[in-house]
């Protein structure tokens, strides 16, 4: 997996590059719900709606954004805690061409990604355009987690 | 029968039988990696005509989109014929169930007891 962007502090998560397939967004699944725990003071049910929605941003990416092409791409993840306003935006792009579906054309048993990611986040924008996408979902009550003491 | 050790996307899954209702049980993540052994494992349950099958996610720690497709998918393949429910409690699994109205498809219960009462009921 080829991750050439990789600077995370207390309030910055960036994973650039990242091939866009199911086993890396796992992966950036799992790396940015331990970053999450390790730097924010989340409760279980806020922690798990979190990392949820960001899985559900990562897996379309790893799933529609490169069908049409020979080969997966890449996506990245993203998030940025705003200490004054306690928010958290997390971003996960790709190049690919997915494309938001009518829901009345959806199959019944697939599409709930987006319906998660609007349900769990503060915020949830999708912005699609002919050169690729970007997910972009907000959380506006995060506490810092407290330093530990030495 | 278990898969993926990969990187967080661990899921074990068993089933067996209480009396005539198959009891399919997940533990770890279900996610797009994992999703298809569930699928496998629910279908391979129904064979042995069972009067339900039961996914108890009691021990799931993580639940996609992808996971939830496959109850709702199983739900649509058994019914009328095989009821179908699922147990989950949680941050992880019951609430973004019903956040998304899977449960307005799907029979969820909190518990195994609960759900097996009332599949015999």
């Amino acid at each position: 997996m080829a991750d050439s962007g990789r600077r995370d502090s207390s309030t910055r998560f960036a994973h650039s590059s990242v091939l866009a397939d199911a086993a890396c967004a796992a992966q950036l699944r799992q790396e940015f719900s331990v970053w999450l725990k390790r730097y924010f003071a989340v409760d279980p049910t806020k922690a798990s709606d979190v990392v949820l929605a960001v899985n559900e941003a990562l897996a379309n990416a790893a799933e529609f954004a490169y069908t049409a092409a020979a080969e997966p791409g890449a996506m990245s993840l993203r998030a940025d805690y705003d200490c004054s306003a306690s928010s958290l935006t997390v971003t996960v792009t790709d190049e690919g061409a997915w494309r938001i579906t009518d829901p009345a054309k959806r199959s019944h048993t697939r599409g709930r990604g987006i319906p998660l990611m609007q349900a769990l986040a503060d915020h949830a924008s999708f912005d699609s355009t002919a050169t690729g996408t970007r997910v972009s979902l907000v959380w506006n009550h995060i506490a810092a987690a407290l330093p530990a003491a030495n | 029968m278990d898969s993926r050790p990969d990187a967080g996307s661990s899921c074990t899954l068993d089933e067996r039988r209480v009396d005539d209702i198959s009891v399919v049980g997940v533990t770890g993540v279900v996610d797009m990696l994992t999703a298809p052994d569930l699928e496998k494992a629910i279908a391979q349950a129904a064979k042995s005509s069972p009067t339900a099958v039961v996914v108890d996610m009691t021990a799931v720690e993580f639940l996609a989109s992808a996971g939830m497709g496959v109850l709702i998918a199983a739900q649509d393949e058994l019914a009328p014929a095989v009821r179908f429910a699922v147990v989950a409690e949680g941050p992880a699994t019951s609430r973004p169930l019903k956040l998304v109205g899977v449960t307005d498809v799907v029979d969820l219960y909190p518990t195994l007891d609960e759900a097996l009462t009332a599949l015999r009921s």
